[in-house]
């Protein structure tokens, strides 16, 4: 996938026909009246409740008095239950997100087409071509390291550093099969260095016997704060600077490119409440919805709204990212997986 | 000693007295009825079990296929990792067993002082959420723990004093984690003994040893059993721990490559996991056939009989210390130990191992945190509704089922099979087939908390009916003959004389299930609805979010409050149970 392009001339395009068609006003009244009357909507979350999917509820409902039920769980949960409801016929969800749940569920027939008149403004890497989804906000996950094991100043920079006999058992990554975990990094480096030099650099690496964690990214670099291990691998970079401005002993390291991964939020086909599932979406990708993301340490998709440490974002010069799309994810990632396995396990 | 009521289906059909017949009418009429409650419980969620692991599904099209079967056999290293689990199974009985087995003897039947600490240790540790329960080994341990680091700043080395990830690591964490259930369901067998066989060993001579080596231990032996092939089972099924402990050593157990297999895709592949449940299955039958023929003469292990009893404690004599100090050095070990690390943990902004540099961040504000949020309090009236329902369904359905089983009314054998399917359930399969199945027939249950209490109640039927069986098999059938010439129905006999009786398990086993149900986390994020939440989706919330530090402090507040809880509970149901063995 390209890197971030922010006006090119596809934008443009959307950006003018959407000023110019009637039918599809931003958020308007008609749809407004309509998720009123329907009064609620159910929403199938992967975000941290506290953090973002209380105040995200509590601000929609004060602006348009529609409830938001909100059901928190991690994106196999969601998966699963999104597809069992469905399959049942007995949809109870609205609205869903997660990183790669979306195009498993496009498959199996489950997800609404839907891009909201407030996305249409975004570069187009952050909406689906076909329009099943879009992207609320960023996830880029580089390597974090502890600064009491490893000096600032001395910490890898590269891929090459990585494979300085130094740091041989002291490297962890999450083992299971997801983008923000060892085979993640395995689809980085098989797009940045092409099959054979990717391989061959894996090789290398696999002998600094990185140790597999079977937790989420998070928890691997919580190993990493208490010193259990010196360096992680592909871990959220906003995580580093929470904890960090905690106190905690940690930064992250913008080795470049990066792996970006998008957080995607989608209607399901047979939504009860089809209208306010629509306007929560429009409402989460207006500057006020993408405000909350800000607050809550996260990096938004709107290029109005820069994240609260500008330096998380890439650049795309010094510090350049590599966007994996869900579709790109569901279709890799067991090639990526078997990979790992035979290499590092 | 023939079995007398059982038998009566051939008598009752050569001379059918009035009396006779209704006698088996009542008892056959509550074997189909608990018969159909368990089969509704288990057999859906067991038929989509079986169904996932021999169909296929391709292009939307579902078929036949032992193609699952076949692609876990070819899996590299499968039988690597079927020996470790086998091995971690097997240590983790054994060293669950050794100190749970220890412990109840020392408390239930000698003169050991500071037996109340057992109690306190294993009420406390049962409430305690498995996941910071298990965390707070890992921080003990770790590399970078504080045994570890005392060990580098003493000696001066680089390396490590212990190294917990491995086999051995699982093992003893397992082992630990499995230890106060072992205690509560041996202590509650002990507690039940009657002590002339012991008495008769003790005038022939035998030694305290001999007593306990030839009748004590042979008395126990189904409870004894019953217990290894439970902590057996369960660990063999067991997650958490290979995953945490094992894969950072490399250490492979089959359910961490069923994970594995089963994560490849999105959404997860239920098959995968089924499969892996269907053979376990084959073995829990095979398992479960031999204990059926070992217990096959109830009898013999019966000592709840007509006669007054009490059973009596040894004299320790001189040793009278050394069992204090067991209890005391398994107080520290299981108690004392994991609660400062999380106390530790749970006054830090982010986690820190125990060394002075980390001393000045030491601050209360994760508990003010807890404290302020209001979100926590709302969360408690759903947990505790589930709780308790849960318990006590489970606890009233197997008792009735162990009672029916022991006595062998015809069919009740099947109770006790179907009783103990869901202990090869897997969370994830348990989930969507409960998922499915209130999908499917909607009454209007999913999304709500009943819901949860469905699935905790198949998930907890097994522990239920160990609880249950265990104690049954001590209540000698003569105290119900003589209600029946009393003019008693047997289902009077079994509510008057058997639950009374069987009161020290059922409590145990109540406790046991109710403490489980408040802290156990995966069940309730998959089920759970907008207003059903629990504590449960809370915390996982925190562990999630790498809220370590704040998860500690309100699992502390939270373990805090269900040990007054239990320990109320324990205190006034024992008070009454002392009453209703008839001399206080």
């Amino acid at each position: 996938m390209a890197c971030r392009r922010p006006f090119s001339g596809a934008i443009f395009l959307i950006a003018f026909a959407a000023v110019w068609l009637p039918a599809t006003a931003r958020a308007d009244q008609a749809m407004i009246d309509a998720a009123k009357k329907e009064g609620q909507l159910t929403w199938y979350t992967t975000q941290i409740i506290d953090q973002f999917a209380r105040p995200a509820a509590q601000a929609f409902e004060k602006k348009y008095g529609v409830k938001v039920n909100y059901v928190r769980a991690n994106s196999n949960d969601v998966a699963l239950r999104v597809l069992n409801e469905g399959r049942a016929n007995n949809m109870q969800a609205d609205v869903f997100d997660g990183t790669t749940a979306t195009a498993a569920l496009k498959k199996e027939g489950l997800v609404a087409q839907y891009v909201p008149e407030n996305a249409k403004r975004l570069p187009k890497t952050y909406v689906d071509v076909e329009g099943y989804w879009v992207a609320t906000n960023l996830y880029v996950l580089t390597p974090g390291y502890n600064t009491e094991l490893i000096k600032k100043g001395t910490e890898p920079r590269n891929f090459q550093d990585l494979l300085d006999p130094k740091y041989k058992g002291k490297i962890a990554w999450g083992s299971s099969s997801s983008s923000s975990a060892a085979p993640g990094f395995v689809g980085l480096i098989l797009a940045v260095m092409g099959e054979e030099k990717g391989m061959a650099y894996l090789r290398q690496l696999a002998k600094q016997s990185p140790t597999g964690l079977s937790v989420a990214a998070r928890q691997v670099l919580d190993q990493v704060i208490s010193g259990e291990y010196a360096l992680a691998l592909n871990i959220f970079n906003n995580h580093a600077v929470i904890s960090a401005a905690k106190g905690a002993p940690v930064d992250w390291i913008p080795m470049s490119p990066a792996l970006g991964v998008l957080s995607v939020i989608s209607v399901t086909k047979a939504a009860p409440h089809p209208n306010a599932a629509r306007l929560f979406l429009e409402f989460l990708m207006s500057e006020d919805g993408q405000k909350l993301f800000r607050a809550a340490d996260y990096l938004p998709v709107d290029p109005n709204v820069p994240p609260k440490d500008k330096s998380l974002q890439p650049d795309g010069d010094k510090f350049k990212v590599v966007f994996k799309t869900p579709e790109e994810i569901d279709r890799d990632m067991p090639r990526w997986t078997t990979i790992y396995q035979d290499i590092f396990r | 000693m023939t079995t007398e009521w059982a038998v009566k289906s051939e008598d009752a059909q050569r001379a059918p007295s009035g009396l006779k017949r209704f006698v088996n009418d009542e008892r056959m009429i509550l074997v189909l009825l608990v018969g159909a409650v368990f089969a509704v419980l288990v057999l859906p969620p067991l038929l989509f079990l079986v169904n996932g692991a021999i169909t296929v599904s391709q292009n939307g099209v579902t078929h036949f296929s032992l193609a699952r079967f076949t692609s876990l056999l070819a899996e590299p290293d499968i039988w690597m990792s079927a020996l470790n689990s086998v091995l971690f199974a097997l240590g983790s009985a054994v060293l669950a067993l050794l100190i749970g087995g220890i412990n109840a003897w020392l408390v239930e039947r000698t003169d050991t002082p500071y037996k109340p600490l057992a109690y306190l240790t294993t009420i406390i540790s049962l409430g305690t959420p498995y996941v910071l329960y298990t965390s707070s080994w890992l921080l003990l341990l770790a590399r970078s723990g504080p045994i570890n680091s005392w060990y580098r700043d003493l000696t001066g080395s680089t390396g490590v004093l212990i190294n917990v990830y491995g086999l051995g690591g699982m093992i003893l964490v397992e082992g630990l984690l499995w230890s106060p259930l072992v205690f509560l369901l041996l202590g509650a067998t002990l507690r039940n003994f009657n002590p002339e066989l012991e008495e008769a060993a003790r005038m022939s001579g035998a030694s305290a040893f001999q007593m306990l080596r030839r009748i004590t231990m042979r008395l126990s032996l189904p409870s004894v059993l019953a217990l290894a092939m439970l902590v057996f089972i369960r660990s063999s099924e067991a997650f958490e721990v290979p995953a945490l402990v094992g894969l950072p050593g490399r250490v492979h157990v089959l359910t961490t490559d069923i994970y594995d297999l089963m994560h490849r895709s999105m959404p997860p592949d239920i098959g995968s996991a089924s499969t892996l449940s269907l053979v376990l299955l084959g073995v829990v039958s095979l398992l479960l056939y031999y204990y059926g023929r070992l217990t096959r003469n109830a009898e013999k292990f019966a000592t709840i009989t007509g006669k007054n009893f009490r059973p009596n404690r040894l004299p320790l004599g001189r040793m009278r210390a050394l069992g204090g100090a067991v209890l005391v050095l398994n107080f520290l070990l299981l108690l004392i130990l994991p609660m400062l690390i999380l106390v530790w943990a749970s006054l830090l902004p982010f986690y820190q191992t125990v060394r002075s540099s980390a001393f000045k961040l030491l601050t209360l504000d994760n508990y003010a945190h807890v404290f302020e949020s209001s979100r926590y309090l709302s969360l408690l009236g759903n947990t505790f509704i589930i709780a308790i329902v849960t318990a006590t369904a489970v606890m009233v359905l197997t008792a009735i089922a162990a009672w029916l089983t022991v006595r062998r009314v015809p069919g009740a054998r099947v109770l006790d099979q179907l009783g103990t399917v869901p202990l090869v359930f897997p969370g994830i399969v348990l989930g969507v087939g409960v998922m499915q199945l209130f999908l499917n027939v909607p009454i209007g249950v999913y999304g709500t908390i009943w819901i949860i209490v469905w699935a905790f109640v198949i998930n907890y039927l097994p522990y239920g009916t160990r609880y249950s069986f265990a104690g049954m098999l001590q209540v000698h059938r003569e105290l119900e003959e003589v209600a029946a010439m009393s003019g008693a129905t047997p289902f009077t006999g079994f509510r008057r004389i058997v639950m009374p009786l069987l009161a020290p398990s059922l409590i145990a086993g109540w406790l046991f299930i109710f403490l489980l149900s408040t802290r156990v986390l995966a069940l309730p994020v998959l089920l759970s609805g907008p207003s059903s939440q629990t504590m449960a989706v809370a915390m996982f919330d925190l562990w999630s979010n790498g809220q370590g530090p704040e998860l500690a402090a309100l699992g502390l507040v939270w373990c805090g409050a269900m040990t007054i809880i239990a320990l109320t509970f324990y205190f006034v149901a024992r008070r009454s149970g002392v009453g209703m063995y008839g001399q206080g």
